[in-house]
């Protein structure tokens, strides 16, 4: 229950509730801004129910509840013949207070349609390899982990950088399952595509 | 080139250096040469060399490319765009010199230019995203134009033409030109032609965005008043999705629309294009009833239509309905939705919108219908606390005792009671443990809200005067942090209670756990900035200083680049959202703030100690005339809620606070702004002045440096009159709202007159410099006075020093950090004067010589020294003691504070447990080892400044 809508510049200023968490990473400007100006309709965010209904003075905006981006993407020449065009979730995260809702796994069904649609082979994503309750959502979504890329997430304060895994789950068009047929070493940042 | 991507800028400088002895004249080696020296710090060696190339107005790739990476390092945009004019020049035909001074021009906003590049593009090469970019370019015109009605009879009218033509030649092939076409027409405000636009042929390549057509559809419709549309398409959308909140409310506001304007359907056709349309309050009861019953049928439990008919209801009784639609008593139904969701985290949030329903009367009776249902075990002892079996039951109870805070159940309480909670509270957080033993690290603990919600309860306590409630909140968010290391609210909460008290140690960690970056340093970097400094930890207070600044330095160049990237894309909508963030950032209070802080910290901690307030200050390219805020568009881009609270709404930050701390605050900065412009004339005026050719020197501009200094402070003197005035309101904040500036202790102090009287002072010399030494008898005693009264107003303000910082009173500590907030103004001004103090010594010490030369050449003994000098001499003298007398205060403090001992402190309160006694003392050591650190740097700094006194003697 809540109203999804683009994101604007004017949400940076107001997504400490969200941001806050260990989890999620707070970029530098330039991520957003090249990603609302390549994709500015793949960036949303969600909102709870907020003051302006309720007169309530002005000044109570309703709280975010989750930010959400995600791509169509693949090598833009012959990524079709190469079966590399894919849906990709850049990021996704949920303010504390609005977990266990299912919204993540409503989001999910939302890309893999899209991706359909558009003709893409598969959806992936990538996760922190600590970040369990994640990883364990997306497997029941029917996400595997297709590989592991080494220190992919770069750490603060002197902790070792963490891998990731790149979890992906084929779309109809993937009639084999190709996409998803795990490698069986893992890969450097700098190797995957 | 290689050398330069590797850093070794000596290496590359070396290279080019070989290749132009073999090539004189290879361009593109010099400009990577001067790229060297700009990385070297060589920035004018490198600008020369670049303009020696700029000259030739080369068009060879490599040096244009070069040059423009040149040039961005140097921060000289605008030179880009000459150089490919003179490119594009001798090649015209170049699509590629084209599009990049089109881009060069969209990096420094020069519209009317990127117009005409992108049409001098088109001409060259017809694609149409280059004919778009024109089109775009008029709409920028149209947004930066001062003039609306320029705006909306040319750039607009004429950006929707050149669409036009394009539309009729049928030659539309993207999304984003048909976006852009929209965008036009929404600023013409020709929002049916938008909505034909939308909904006819072109329309149909709107396919991007979710539900692009059917959004954009409805905010004309909006616009446009049609309200039987909105309401069929808002029915329509919610048959599709019965849970987003946005379309109910459209669907309500039409309804009641349609009421009020007696709309009723057409007989025989179509209720309008869109569809079936509802005008009446029975048909909307229905349909949400239908939406509810739907809902029932659903795999997945929906919030939306529950609290639609909460909407409903408000909606109807705002105008005056009470249940004549039998939609329910609203008690029952949030009964009935706690029962349903009260599992949920986000229960709380969607209630607390509609607890307005409640009649006052029925609050405490509804709290215990919720805990009723409730599955609890045990309780039933006496004085046995009934406890969640599972985390279920646990997110239940959570939610009652969140709302039982929000109706103001606890805020009525009288102390016992309210003690009697917080152990409940406690005693279930840790209960509340067991259940998240696997929680990881990075996760938050279930019950990490009692904890929060008690230590809200003993914050209510201390603001009633109980002193041992904020160690008790300290010790229960030390504990809780130490189950819940990742919890931000713990963390947010502890250092806002640490600052209050006057500690700042442990903040600086607490804040860097909290790993907040870049856009972050604009919304919460206040809670740093606020306290670091006038606290006295001057070294944290530079670096939170710093990692602001970089933040903002950096959003210049950020933005441009992606304005750019937007253009590429096609994303119109975006440019003016970017340049309309760049702006926010720009004239952001905290900017401006950090900025101000930044270079007095500066002077405070170097100026004449290890560089001279000169070079200092020419070294910040500070100058009195200049004032670089923006002070009609300071935006506050502070997040004043992110830390949660509970309360009611008449406890809760209001827009009024908001307000009312942004006046504050700004009116605080001006006060800071003008006394940096103020110190910063001060070495303007002393360049000793030939008494000879004084006159000569009037005419050279320093009379007009004393006009700027003297119109300074006249407008420090109405600052701090507005500030006065601001204060006599006696706003009190909410606890967690926005904190309070530094200006009610600058003011209370007394520093804040020392400082005025220093000026004034500055300005007395001034005077008698002009005037000469011959008949200046009554200049000479109005300084003499007015040294004599600086000496009593700075003791005066270091009496208001005095005191012990933290002492036991009752078993309990209290600490002052009102006496160390007077230290940090105590130091500061005494900086000030020994400012001002050199300046005096520049004027007197010339005189002196000039009569002690008189007084060889007459042989005179009878020459008499004037007053001044004695007065002077008495004053720098007596600084020197009261400095002296200052740091063997600081001393005493040192002792004293390393003597308390913590331990021995008996905390008679009972409440403590034996676990909870380990973290208070945890607690008191820091607040015990923060004041230490405070008072080891503000005495530092001032020994520092003593020794520069010593220099002053004539």
């Amino acid at each position: 229950m809540t109203t999804l809508r683009a994101f604007t510049c004017d949400d940076l200023f107001r997504f400490n509730n969200i941001n806050l968490d260990p989890l999620t990473e707070t970029y530098g400007i330039p991520f957003y801004l090249q990603y609302l100006a390549h994709w500015p309709e793949y960036f949303i965010v969600a909102e709870a129910p907020g003051g302006e209904l309720m007169g309530y003075s002005e000044c109570v905006t309703p709280k975010m509840l989750m930010l959400w981006m995600f791509t169509v993407m693949g090598k833009a020449e012959g990524s079709v013949a190469r079966e590399e065009w894919h849906g990709h979730v850049t990021a996704l995260s949920v303010a504390p207070e609005f977990r266990r809702l299912g919204l993540a796994a409503k989001l999910m069904e939302l890309l893999e349609e899209i991706s359909e649609k558009k003709g893409g082979f598969f959806v992936d994503l990538f996760v922190r390899v600590s970040n369990q309750v994640a990883v364990n959502m997306y497997k029941q979504l029917g996400y595997s982990v297709y590989r592991t890329v080494l220190e992919y997430y770069s750490a603060s304060s002197g902790e070792p950088d963490e891998d990731a895994y790149d979890m992906r789950k084929a779309l109809s068009r993937d009639t084999e399952k190709k996409s998803v047929i795990p490698l069986p070493h893992p890969v450097r940042p700098e190797d995957i595509e | 080139a290689d050398y330069l991507d590797n850093g070794n800028n000596k290496m590359a400088i070396q290279q080019a250096d070989k290749l132009l002895k073999k090539h004189k004249d290879l361009h593109c080696a010099k400009v990577l040469k001067a790229i060297g020296l700009q990385r070297t710090g060589k920035q004018d060696e490198a600008y020369a060399l670049a303009q020696e190339v700029a000259a030739l107005e080369p068009t060879d790739d490599n040096s244009l490319q070069a040059l423009t990476i040149l040039y961005r390092e140097m921060h000289r945009p605008e030179l880009v765009t000459k150089l490919y004019e003179a490119a594009v020049k001798k090649v015209p035909n170049s699509e590629e010199y084209h599009s990049h001074l089109f881009m060069a021009y969209a990096r420094v906003g020069e519209y009317k230019k990127m117009q005409q590049a992108g049409m001098a593009l088109y001409k060259i090469v017809p694609k149409n995203p280059y004919y778009f970019w024109s089109v775009m370019s008029l709409i920028m015109q149209s947004i930066s134009a001062q003039d609306e009605n320029l705006s909306k009879t040319m750039f607009l009218p004429l950006a929707e033409r050149m669409v036009e033509k394009m539309v009729k030649e049928d030659k539309i092939e993207a999304e984003a030109e048909v976006e852009l076409y929209y965008m036009i027409l929404e600023r013409l405000e020709k929002y049916k032609e938008a909505l034909d636009v939308v909904r006819g042929k072109l329309g149909e390549k709107l396919t991007s965005e979710l539900q692009s057509r059917e959004n954009k559809c409805m905010a004309m419709y909006k616009k446009l008043r049609r309200w039987p549309e909105c309401n069929a398409l808002s029915r329509r959308l919610l048959l599709k999705n019965s849970d987003d909140w946005q379309f109910y409310i459209t669907y309500f506001d039409s309804v009641f629309q349609l009421i009020d304007e007696s709309w009723t359907p057409p007989a025989e056709e179509e209720h309008c294009v869109e569809g079936e349309v509802h005008c009446s309050v029975e048909q909307a009861v229905e349909f949400i009833e239908e939406r509810i019953t739907e809902e029932s049928k659903s795999s997945r439990p929906l919030r939306g239509p529950y609290l639609a008919k909460l909407e409903l209801i408000r909606r109807l009784r705002h105008r005056g309905c009470n249940d004549e639609y039998k939609l329910g008593d609203p008690e029952e139904l949030m009964f009935q939705y706690f029962k349903k969701f009260g599992d949920k985290p986000c229960c709380f949030t969607d209630l607390k919108v509609f607890v307005d329903l409640l009649p006052p009367s029925q609050y405490t009776k509804f709290i215990h219908q919720l805990l009723e249902v409730i599955p609890l075990l045990g309780g039933a002892a006496e004085n046995e606390v009934a406890l969640p079996g599972d985390i279920k039951a646990l997110q239940q109870h959570l939610c009652v005792v969140q709302l039982s805070r929000l109706l103001g159940i606890y805020h009525a309480m009288d102390k016992k009671e309210k003690l009697r909670v917080v152990r409940e509270l406690m005693l279930r957080y840790r209960h509340g443990l067991e259940f998240g033993k696997s929680c990881l690290k990075t996760e938050l603990q279930f019950s990490d809200y009692y904890c929060l919600l008690a230590v809200h309860l003993l914050l209510d306590l201390w603001l009633e005067g109980e002193e041992a409630a904020v160690w008790q909140c300290l010790t229960l968010l030390e504990e809780g942090l130490a189950h819940s290391p990742s919890n931000a609210q713990f963390k947010l909460l502890l250092i806002r209670i640490y600052c209050r008290l006057g500690a700042f140690e442990p903040v600086a960690e607490l804040y860097s756990s909290l790993d907040a970056k870049h856009i972050q340093h604009d919304t919460i970097g206040y809670l740093l900035t606020r306290y670091a400094e006038s606290l006295g930890h001057y070294a944290a207070a530079s670096q939170s200083c710093n990692f602001a600044l970089r933040f903002f330095h950096s959003n210049q160049k950020d933005t441009s680049e992606y304005i750019i990237q937007a253009y590429k894309y096609g994303a119109f909508e975006k440019i003016p959202e970017f340049i309309a963030f760049r702006n926010r950032l720009n004239s952001s209070l905290h900017f401006a703030q950090v900025r101000t802080e930044r270079m007095l910290l500066d002077l405070l901690l170097e100026a004449n100690i290890s560089t001279s307030l000169e070079e200092s200050i020419k070294s910040m390219s500070l100058s009195p005339e200049e004032d670089d805020i923006p002070w009609k568009d300071l935006r506050d881009n502070r997040d004043l809620t992110v830390l949660f609270n509970w309360d009611p709404k008449d406890r809760d930050i209001s827009e009024e606070h908001r307000k009312l701390s942004l006046e504050e605050e700004t009116l605080w900065l001006r006060i800071r702004s003008l006394t940096l412009r103020l110190v910063s004339g001060l070495p303007t005026l002393s360049h000793p002045v030939q008494p000879k050719n004084s006159e000569k020197a009037a005419e050279n501009g320093v009379s007009s440096r004393i006009d700027t200094i003297r119109a300074l402070l006249q407008q420090l003197e109405v600052a701090l009159d507005s500030g006065r005035k601001f204060l006599e309101q006696k706003i009190q904040y909410p606890v967690l709202g926005p904190p309070p500036t530094r200006m009610a202790g600058f003011l209370s102090s007394g520093s804040c007159q020392c400082q005025t009287s220093l000026f004034y002072l500055v300005s007395d010399i001034y005077e008698l410099d002009t005037n000469g030494l011959e008949d200046s008898a009554e200049i000479q005693e109005r300084i003499g006075n007015s040294l004599k009264s600086l000496v009593e107003r700075l003791t005066d303000l270091f009496n208001k020093c005095k005191g012990d910082l933290i002492e036991v009173r009752d078993g309990t500590l209290k600490t002052h950090p009102n006496l160390l907030e007077n230290l940090v103004f105590f130091v500061e001004t005494i900086s000030i004067a020994l400012w001002v103090s050199s300046y005096c010594d520049s004027i007197l010490r010339p005189f002196k010589s000039n009569l002690q030369k008189k007084k060889k050449k007459k042989k005179e003994s009878s020459v008499a020294m004037p007053p001044v000098f004695t007065h002077f001499l008495d004053y720098v003298t007596e600084l020197q003691t009261l400095t002296s007398n200052v740091i063997d205060h600081i001393k005493g403090l040192e002792i004293i504070l390393t003597a308390l001992k913590l331990e021995e402190l008996s905390l008679k309160d009972t409440l403590l447990l034996q676990e909870e006694k380990k973290f208070t003392k945890t607690v008191q050591g820091k607040v015990q080892s923060s004041y230490h650190h405070s008072v080891q740097e503000i005495g530092e700094l001032l020994k520092k400044r003593l020794d520069t006194i010593k220099k002053l003697k004539i």
